[in-house]
């Protein structure tokens, strides 16, 4: 019986228990990967979700392992005697403003970019990213020069006009990649069958493009929403967005639970809005839109 | 005749986004350079001089803020590279388990940069749960000072943290360029684990790693916010000196001087990279 059981394991040839040793192994390293990345991404949203909601007559400080009691308080506290209100409609005012001009602004440009092979294209896909690669400081605070200069400084137009520069470069990136996606034979047919100018906008670009000018959107808005260098010099202390009263509540008065509560206010809608971006961009709106032709 | 009219219309077109941009951006930097000799001073008389730089070059303050600067745009751009290119080697086979993996690891992406700073504070402060961890395991005695500390490791970590997924974005595309056939080759010929990672995965995507370096650089380089709240109380980052010398002593022309040096130290990194990205790739 010994034998046989030896024979039988020597059967199994050695590379197909290599193959299963690596699939195991590949597993394992995936599953530690998948735990690493919680334990990454998660802790510090669970501390500070924790920390939002302590109780403001329980505070909860050094030898306790975890908060003695949870509640709300801290939630009602900021929206009560802060301005997070205010800076809330704020942010979400310019936002829709700034996305849209973006929106206007980039069409054409990212049409061109896209789908015209013009001399010194490389420069101006190099233009373009300007905004993001300029650090934010120097443009903020010799911007609020000109704007001053202008009469734009402490203005609403002028926050407008700030956040659009900043979300420009996302808007005219992934709009380019749209455009250049839409595949020659389509225009060429839509022209060979006489459709003009205005047709071939209305029924070929703006419907091919829609899933990256939404990707755009998102992308622009959230950028906007986060935007803190320009706003904190161009807007404060006129305007107070998200980003600048979380500053101060970082900074000279440092109250950690209240700063809680408005880092998740500002953080949950940019998570939702990821995931809504990646599911959108999942399938494949390309043929999705042929499909309709 | 017909050909040369429709490009011009094309550049017409490129106006709206390219101009505005031109626009906005090119002032500031005009006013910058200008402003830091003196000149479209708005208070006070304006009249070319050197004066604004030899002042910041005799200042202590400001030479130690540029300094500072330089290190943490070194260590952030290290520190993200080490964290994300083994992530990205990982994910670049599909397989199960790794979407999910990578929409996870895509989540501080998405999280301000002021929030990061705010999460990573909770962790790192002197209570926080990194030190009280470290003393649980008997590894240190005494609560660590990672927030505010005088070398500025709390601003990296921040920095680490909220742009790994970034940098992995441009490591990932630029190693799924490279092809199997190339790895598989390599196998063949005896190549084993080191020799494909440090002789066909890291010089294959050395472009990617350069670009992903420099943008970390300029990012951490010019960083105002996470600075001023995780970074030691003395040196500011040179964002930071810069704001104050503005805007609490109201000495522009100075200010105008750090803009300068900052966007001139960004234009030589960008510079430094094509110059290796050329060397790298061997071609001109």
């Amino acid at each position: 019986m010994a034998e046989l059981a030896i024979a039988k394991k020597q059967k199994t040839p050695w590379y197909v228990s290599q193959a299963r040793r690596k699939r195991s192994f590949a597993i394992l390293l995936t599953t530690f990967f998948i735990v690493m990345q919680i334990v990454w991404v998660g802790l510090p949203i669970f501390m500070t979700v924790l920390w939002s909601l302590v109780d403001p007559n329980h505070p909860w400080s050094y030898p306790n392992i975890l908060p003695e009691k949870l509640s709300w308080g801290q939630w009602v506290y900021v929206f009560k005697y802060t301005n997070i209100i205010r800076a809330l409609k704020t942010s979400y005012t310019i936002a829709p403003f700034a996305v849209l001009l973006s929106f206007i602004l980039s069409l054409p440009t990212a049409y061109v970019l896209g789908r015209k092979q013009i001399p010194g294209k490389k420069f101006f896909q190099t233009i373009v990213l300007l905004p993001i690669i300029m650090p934010g400081m120097v443009v903020a605070l010799f911007l609020s020069r000109v704007f001053t200069a202008f009469g734009l400084a402490q203005s609403f137009i002028g926050l407008v006009l700030a956040h659009t520069l900043m979300g420009l470069p996302y808007m005219i990136r992934v709009l380019t990649t749209s455009f250049e996606a839409i595949p020659q034979d389509i225009i060429d047919a839509a022209e060979n069958l006489g459709a003009n100018t205005f047709t071939k906008i209305k029924d070929i670009f703006l419907p091919m493009v829609r899933p990256g000018l939404l990707a755009g959107m998102v992308f622009a808005f959230t950028t906007s929403i986060e935007e803190f260098n320009l706003t904190f010099i161009i807007g404060t202390p006129t305007f107070e967005t998200i980003p600048t009263i979380l500053y101060s509540f970082l900074g000279y008065n440092f109250i950690r639970t209240n700063a809680s509560v408005v880092a998740l206010i500002m953080m949950i809608p940019n998570i939702v809005m990821l995931f809504a971006v990646e599911n959108i961009l999942k399938s494949d709106y390309l043929s999705a839109s042929l499909g309709k032709l | 005749m017909e050909r040369k009219e429709i490009s011009v219309l094309h550049y017409l077109l490129l106006l709206p986004g390219v101009g505005f941009i031109v626009l906005f951006i090119g002032s500031s930097i005009f006013i910058t350079i200008t402003q830091s000799f003196g000149l479209f001073s708005i208070t006070g008389k304006s009249q070319f001089t050197m004066e604004n730089w030899k002042a910041i070059f005799h200042d202590k303050e400001s030479l130690d803020s540029i300094l500072f600067s330089l290190k943490m745009g070194l260590l952030s751009s290290i520190g993200t590279l080490l964290f994300a290119f083994p992530v990205a080697l990982f994910l670049r086979k599909g397989g199960a388990g790794k979407r999910f993996l990578a929409s996870l690891i895509k989540i501080p992406l998405f999280i301000p940069a002021l929030v990061a700073a705010f999460l990573i504070i909770n962790l790192i402060s002197y209570h926080g749960i990194v030190n009280e961890a470290l003393i649980a395991l008997h590894i240190i005695k005494k609560p660590l000072r990672m927030l505010n500390d005088k070398f500025g490791w709390g601003v990296v970590a921040i920095q680490v943290w909220k742009n790994i997924p970034f940098v992995l974005l441009i490591l990932s595309s630029s190693l799924a360029s490279i092809r199997d056939d190339t790895v598989d080759a390599a196998r063949n010929l005896g190549a084993g684990t080191f020799a494909v990672l440090f002789r066909i995965y890291v010089p294959l995507a050395m472009p990617g790693i350069l670009v992903s370096m420099i943008l970390m650089f300029i990012k951490a380089f010019g960083d105002f916010a996470i600075t001023s709240v995780a970074g030691p109380t003395y040196p500011p980052s040179i964002a930071l000196r810069m704001r104050n010398t503005a805007t609490l002593f109201q000495e522009w022309d100075k200010a105008a001087v750090l803009g300068v040096i900052i966007i001139l130290t960004t234009l030589f990194i960008t510079w430094l990279y094509s110059r290796l990205a050329e060397f790298v790739t061997g071609s001109k």
